[in-house]
């Protein structure tokens, strides 16, 4: 049997008085994507920082390769978070020596992973460009550059195709597969569901800090009784709506 | 790291260079005016210095004509000496033309005219040199029947109260900046990944102790080589209040108080900065809530004669140990030696606190604003568990 590379179990987190995750259980394989989906402020991103060690949990544990994950750890991860951004007064290559340096790689071997990244995305010619005279897009490319350096083992994408024209975005799906076959762990958060068709094979659907849907694809969708992932996060996204309408109708 | 140092070296010599050179332009000028008339009704010009100048005295009655010819453009400029000038104290300048220089020029003209003229009865020039210059005293004060060094023993403790805003005005705001835009631009996320928020703001904190150490040094060289330069080419410093630059006196407990003072200071306003940082939610609102601490740190100036004289003053005890103050009045109070030696050991102690309560509020308020991007952290919510 295949050892999880991420293991979380009964995780819950409060932060002040809000309980922003609860009771959460799940595993991602090696070599997997696996989709973390749900609306904004459902808990994604803060389940997110407590598995890099950033947020520390109420109770449960989350591991990764078996272990707590904490900043001097995590050499083996590659995050690309929602909140992102980069030194805009810094030259391209630079940056990513930067993060490569922090990732623990030595400063040669960050050098050589940036060139020949920036020559696989075309911005080799921008490498002492500095990061605000590039495009969103460009920018976009270099913080997947930044997150996949040093092949992580386990990845963590959130929303990576946000404000991407459909050329890059393909270049970035591509990139996603090639690692994923390679053997890393991909924890993909998308709000486009046909992304998470075309390359989940595993998803969870979290919803107010709950698992409500959790399993393979195929698993899921047999579940659920329906053949769109689309369809099955609106229908679990709708219940509130139902349970709120019926109070109203009590009331 | 010394570009701003380096830049405000380089205006001082400008502007040094660019005085000089207009003054000596102005001096220039002065020597070819030729066309300018004097009208004496005060009865106190020296008609020899005048002539000095090579210009001459003109009749009372011709000045309506003089003026007119200056109106026309025929004459440069007219000065008038009125009967009155001696109980008004001023006089009447006529140019032909809008020009700054020749306006510089004239002004100077008349001036020397008539400051020779009244200085010239005094007799020899060493004795209307005195009267213009003044003399300057040579102070002795006895302390417990011995010879002190008087202002020449504050010289040395001083030098860290102008390091101390050196470093505050290029370096502690910089922890603000530098974490308030690692927010804003959203790259906080990424390198918290991958590094402890107590390690970064150590990796911080050291970096921009060695800058600030850079520039100190940097300050210091440049003052050493300014005096040396003076000393070569024999330009002696006529520095006022009795300073003299031979007789400072390094006396190693000020110099050891004054530069805990300076560091324990400089951390406990960096820890601050940083804190506010991490607590506000933008570049924008960091920078109007350290506005408090740019307060703080210039408050003392406004106390600075009751801090030196009236040690006991409840105002001055209570700023010498008000965190935001502190540093600047005990560096003050170090200079001036009113603090003492338990003094000073008391005022260490309750500053190291104040810092070590700024690192930790800083640390705390690091680990929970870092990565909140919309609102920001209550006072209250950093001493919550």
């Amino acid at each position: 049997m295949t050892k999880p590379i991420v293991s979380v179990k009964d995780f819950s987190l409060t932060i002040g008085d809000k309980e922003i995750v609860k009771e959460l259980n799940f595993e991602i394989l090696p070599g997997e994507v696996f989709a973390f989906l749900g609306s904004n402020g459902s808990g994604k991103t803060s389940t997110i920082r407590s598995l890099l060690g950033i947020y520390q949990p109420t109770t449960g544990t989350l591991h990764v390769n078996g272990k707590n994950l904490s900043p001097e750890t995590a050499s083996n991860v590659g995050y690309l978070p929602e909140e992102r951004g980069l030194y805009t007064r810094s030259k391209v290559l630079d940056t990513m020596i930067y993060f490569g340096e922090l990732k623990g790689m030595t400063r040669e071997a960050a050098r050589d992973f940036s060139t020949a990244f920036l020559e696989r995305v075309e911005l080799s010619d921008k490498a002492n460009t500095k990061i605000k005279k590039l495009s969103g897009g460009q920018q976009q490319k270099i913080q997947l550059g930044v997150a996949i350096m040093g092949n992580p083992k386990l990845l963590i994408l959130d929303e990576p195709t946000k404000g991407l024209d459909p050329v890059n975005r393909k270049l970035l799906l591509d990139i996603v597969d090639e690692l994923q076959q390679q053997g890393t762990a991909v924890i993909y958060i998308t709000h486009l569901m046909e992304e998470v068709e075309r390359l989940a094979h595993r998803l969870l659907i979290l919803k107010d800090g709950v698992a409500r849907a959790y399993g393979t694809v195929a698993e899921v969708k047999k579940e659920f009784k329906s053949k769109s992932i689309e369809d099955i996060f609106v229908q679990i996204y709708k219940e509130k709506s139902h349970v709120l309408s019926a109070e109203v109708k009590n009331v | 790291m010394i570009a701003i140092p380096l830049l405000i070296g380089i205006v001082f010599a400008l502007t040094f260079i660019g005085n000089q050179s207009s003054a000596s332009r102005i001096e220039e000028l002065s020597k070819d005016l030729k066309n300018v008339a004097i009208v004496d009704n005060s009865g106190l010009i020296n008609k020899d210095v005048v002539t000095a100048n090579k210009l001459s005295i003109s009749p009372a009655d011709q000045t309506e004509t003089l003026r007119e010819q200056v109106q026309n453009g025929k004459k440069d400029s007219l000065i008038v000496f009125p009967a009155d000038l001696k109980t008004g104290g001023t006089y009447q300048v006529y140019l032909s033309s809008n020009d700054l220089t020749k306006t510089s020029t004239v002004s100077a003209l008349a001036d020397n005219i008539l400051r020779t003229s009244l200085y010239l009865p005094l007799g020899s020039a060493e004795i209307i040199a005195l009267a213009q210059n003044g003399a300057s005293a040579t102070i002795t004060i006895y302390e417990d029947g011995k010879e002190s060094a008087g202002i020449n023993g504050y010289i040395a403790p001083g030098l860290f109260i102008i390091l101390f805003y050196i470093i505050f005005a290029f370096s502690i705001s910089y922890m603000l900046t530098s974490i308030s835009e690692e927010k804003e631009n959203r790259s906080m996320e990424m390198v918290l990944t991958y590094v402890k928020p107590r390690t970064l703001i150590i990796g911080k904190l050291l970096a921009v102790s060695l800058v600030s150490l850079t520039q100190v040094a940097f300050f210091t060289i440049l003052a050493i080589v300014a005096l040396l330069i003076m000393q070569q080419t024999g330009n002696a410093l006529a520095l006022p209040f009795g300073i003299d630059l031979a007789k400072i006196v390094l006396d190693p407990v000020t110099i050891f108080f004054g530069l805990a003072f300076l560091v324990v200071g400089f951390l406990m306003y960096a820890g601050f900065m940083t804190a506010t940082a991490a607590a506000a939610p933008s570049t924008k609102e960091a920078n109007s809530f350290s506005s408090v601490f740019f307060i703080g740190a210039f408050i003392p100036f406004y106390f600075v004669v009751m801090i030196a004289t009236d040690p006991n003053n409840p105002i001055t005890n209570f700023i010498t140990y008000f965190p935001l103050t502190s540093p600047v009045v005990n560096l003050i109070r170090n200079t001036v030696d009113n603090l003492g030696l338990v003094g000073s050991i008391v005022s260490l102690a309750v500053m190291t606190g104040f810092m070590l309560l700024s690192l930790w509020i800083a640390i705390r308020a690091f680990k929970l604003g870092a990565l909140e991007f919309n609102q920001t952290i209550k006072l209250s919510k950093l001493f919550k568990k």
